[in-house]
């Protein structure tokens, strides 16, 4: 499935089409899932990765501020429906189902789709809402003039209250820089939350600076401090606007689901590292349709035998040489 | 060859460094430098430091293949590299050398030893003779050794004691040129200390400061400006702060015969210290109009680059730094199967070389260890104004250019304020007498008594 996928990305997707010729690949030369060439995922900030036309209907930004270009992820109604189908199948299996049968209140602390409608992020989360949430479910994040993410925290603290006062457990979403904006909102208004027990935290995604940077154990312990769930039940969560897919975080280890393949190679040799052993993750995640399905990322990640281990985004790191290493 | 416990970088990790053996390490450095530098000539001094020189050239030397044989787990660079890197530093150190780099910072050889005239100066009378610092504290940066070996040189001929502060992890060469010294000459060796600790260590650092009348500091920016505003006033500050460097490629030079060498010049550049010297190129421009093109210059550096990496290996990398050149490197491969106008030619199989050519004329910070970058250019003036974000944070400006057209080139880029200009294929090299970053280095450090006979 994943070469007869290829084939039509191949035809499809003109940058990938350039990207292969490149490399010496043309239709008919690929026989295994492996073999498939990585667009590195700075495509979806370069160029149009879409084999999309007219039928268009949505496209999803990477959660870069406005001082970078985003990544831009096309869809259309049946693109959707796929990414809908897969998100919900892996958070039904790996998250919804630690919460037992039935709706629960799901308060998300990013800003609602109609205000963030280019966040696939929050098409989501809304996707969640609208799936798995109760009536009492809401948004408490708001997007400012110039389209940054913030917390409207008196609301946020009333959707926890409201939780608390009603007892039954729910569900708490958001991204690690709208945690922490939470706890330093309760930290300045000397509140505590003592959610129900159950409750599920699910945090997701980088900082971008958007706010302080905190070590996950000292985010996670300020959740547990703050709104009294324990480490067990925050759950994280590992996406990006380039994929269709989700991995969920188990026992240290980021899982995608059957459909998308996490490999973690080696810089040097581009060939899947041994586990144990540091590398880039590669995915080929076949909800990815109508855009291109073999991706390498920039995140590096520790090789692990059921998943990987994030540890994040390689960055230009001070030259070693004389004057800017004096540390 | 286990090295003696001279200097307090030489202690086990675990033994902690206080502000307390710090400062007393501070008094014991003057107390020695007023009973064993008097008695030191400025000639005699030259005399060590060629036989140094000479030593650390030569294969059998104990420090040097210690340098060479465990330099490469300290430091990060192969073997080669460290050798390629030390030959050009201690060829550099002669007595030729030094009495010219004395005579050119302060007018005559013996101003150190006694008040001298300059015969370039005007017949008054008057004479001069310098001093130095009672102790320079050195904050050394990063793992390329010459700055801090070259700094630790002329503090001695200023008859300076010193302290070098190394950056954690970066103290193995420095060390084990400060026991080459030692073993030379012990009493030399005894004003000298070379000390480790990550930088910002504020209690440390304030002992230092305290004690130290002159601060020679290389870091970036930040650092400079931290460690300026925590100096008492009577403090004596020197600054190197972060610069990087490029290449000009003067289409004189681009012919068929001449492609080879050219380009292997500018390789030698790209592959010393793995490209991660303030000297280093980040981008090659080249000049259009040549009989061979800016791209295939490119695809030249690229086949020289190749030919290096059998010789003179880059060293090996941390995964998160391959994965920064190989996230760079695909972002480039993109561009060049959608682009006309940008190429690459890179290693296969390895990050160990990666050449990108663009049209564009902007200046690119390269990522380093070996990736560089190849612009086409109509002439400088289009190289300069691509480069202007950099303008005044740059080192060197390697040229290639033939015949009389270099004089022009080169007073175009003085005009522009480069302040060292150099053959290609000597980025790296700079001579003894180079005025680092413009500025005379040994004469910074001299204080003069003017007599007004």
């Amino acid at each position: 499935m994943a070469v007869e996928l290829f084939e039509l990305q191949l035809e499809g997707v003109a940058v990938y089409r350039a990207f292969c010729r490149s490399k010496g690949i043309r239709s008919g030369t690929i026989r295994d899932w492996r073999e498939i060439p990585a667009l590195p995922t700075a495509a979806f900030k370069e160029y149009e990765v879409s084999s999309l036309g007219d039928d268009r209907c949505a496209v999803f930004y990477s959660s870069g501020t406005t001082r970078q270009t985003s990544s831009r992820h096309y869809h259309s109604a049946a693109s959707l429906e796929v990414y809908e189908a897969s998100a919900d199948a892996w958070f039904r299996r790996r998250v919804a189902a630690r919460m037992g049968g039935g709706r629960f209140p799901v308060l998300s602390l990013t800003p609602g789709a109609e205000v963030a409608p280019n966040s696939s992020l929050v098409h989501m989360f809304e996707m969640v809402r609208r799936r798995f949430g109760d009536s009492e479910s809401q948004f408490a994040g708001r997007v400012d003039s110039e389209g940054a993410w913030h917390l409207d925290g008196a609301r946020a603290e009333g959707a926890l209250e409201a939780m608390r006062m009603r007892g039954r457990p729910g569900m708490v979403v958001g991204t690690a820089f709208s945690f922490v904006h939470l706890i330093d909102w309760l930290r300045d208004q000397g509140r505590r939350t003592e959610l129900p027990a159950g409750t599920l935290v699910m945090e997701t995604g980088g900082y971008k600076g958007r706010s302080r940077i905190l070590p996950k154990t000292e985010l996670h312990a300020g959740i547990g401090e703050f709104l009294d769930v324990p480490g067990e039940r925050i759950l994280c969560e590992y996406g990006m606007s380039e994929l269709s897919s989700q991995a969920y975080l188990e026992q240290g280890v980021f899982v995608f689901p059957p459909w998308a393949r996490a490999t973690v190679v080696c810089p040097e040799t581009m060939r899947e590292v041994a586990v144990g052993e540091q590398g880039l993750i590669r995915i080929v995640d076949l909800a990815n349709a109508r855009s291109v399905m073999a991706l390498q990322t920039e995140d590096l990640a520790v090789r692990h035998a059921t998943g990987f281990e994030l540890l994040g985004r390689a960055v230009v790191s001070e030259p070693r040489g004389c004057s800017l290493m004096s540390s | 060859m286990e090295l003696p416990k001279y200097f307090l970088a030489d202690l086990p990790s675990e033994a902690e460094l206080t502000p307390t053996i710090l400062a007393d390490a501070c008094e014991t450095l003057k107390r020695n430098r007023e009973i064993y530098l008097p008695e030191w000539s400025t000639t005699k001094l030259i005399a060590v430091f060629d036989q140094l020189g000479r030593d650390w050239l030569d294969p059998e030397y104990p420090f040097r293949k210690l340098a060479l044989e465990q330099g490469p787990t300290a430091t990060g660079f192969s073997r080669a590299t460290l050798e390629h890197g030390l030959n050009s530093l201690f060829e550099s150190l002669t007595s030729r050398a030094l009495e010219r780099l004395i005579v050119q910072d302060l007018g005559h050889l013996d101003r150190f030893d006694g008040f001298q005239a300059s015969e370039v100066e005007p017949g008054n009378g008057s004479l001069g003779r310098t001093r130095g610092p009672e102790l320079i504290a050195q904050i050394s940066a990063g793992l390329i050794p010459n700055s801090t070996v070259l700094t630790i040189l002329f503090g001695m001929l200023t008859r300076s004691a010193q302290v070098v502060k190394c950056a954690s992890g970066a103290a193995f060469l420095p060390r084990l040129f400060a026991h080459s010294l030692y073993q030379m000459v012990p009493k030399l060796g005894a004003c000298l200390e070379i000390v480790e600790w990550r930088g910002g260590d504020s209690e440390l650092e304030a002992v230092l400061f305290e004690k130290a009348d002159c601060v020679v500091a290389s870091g970036s920016d930040e650092t400079l400006v931290s460690i300026r505003q925590r100096l008492p006033a009577r403090s004596r500050f020197l600054g190197y702060g972060h610069r990087v460097s490029f290449g000009f490629v003067a289409m004189d030079v681009l012919s068929p015969s001449l492609l080879g060498g050219v380009a292997g010049m500018a390789a030698a550049d790209v592959a010393a210290w793995d490209q991660l010297g303030c000297l280093s190129p980040h981008v090659f421009y080249v000049e259009h109009g040549g009989r061979v093109s800016a791209e295939q210059f490119a695809e030249a550096l690229g086949r020289e680059l190749d030919r290096l990496e059998q010789i003179q290996p880059r060293g090996s990398l941390a995964a998160d730094q391959a994965a920064v050149l190989r996230t760079r490197r695909g972002f480039y491969e993109l561009r060049a199967s959608a682009l006309e106008e940008t190429q690459m030619w890179a290693s296969q199989d390895s990050t160990a070389w990666t050449v990108v050519y663009e049209a564009d004329p902007l200046f690119q910070m390269s990522c380093l260890n070996r990736f560089i970058y190849v612009k086409g250019v109509s002439d400088l003036k289009q190289a300069l104004e691509g480069a202007d974000a950099v303008r005044h944070k740059v080192s060197t400006v390697g040229l290639a250019s033939a015949g009389v057209r270099g004089e022009d080139l080169a007073g175009e880029l003085a005009a522009w304020g480069v302040p060292r200009i150099c053959e290609l294929g000597r980025m790296q090299k700079p001579p003894l007498t180079w005025r680092h970053d413009g500025r005379p280095a040994l004469g910074d450090l001299a204080l003069w008594t003017d007599w007004e006979r």
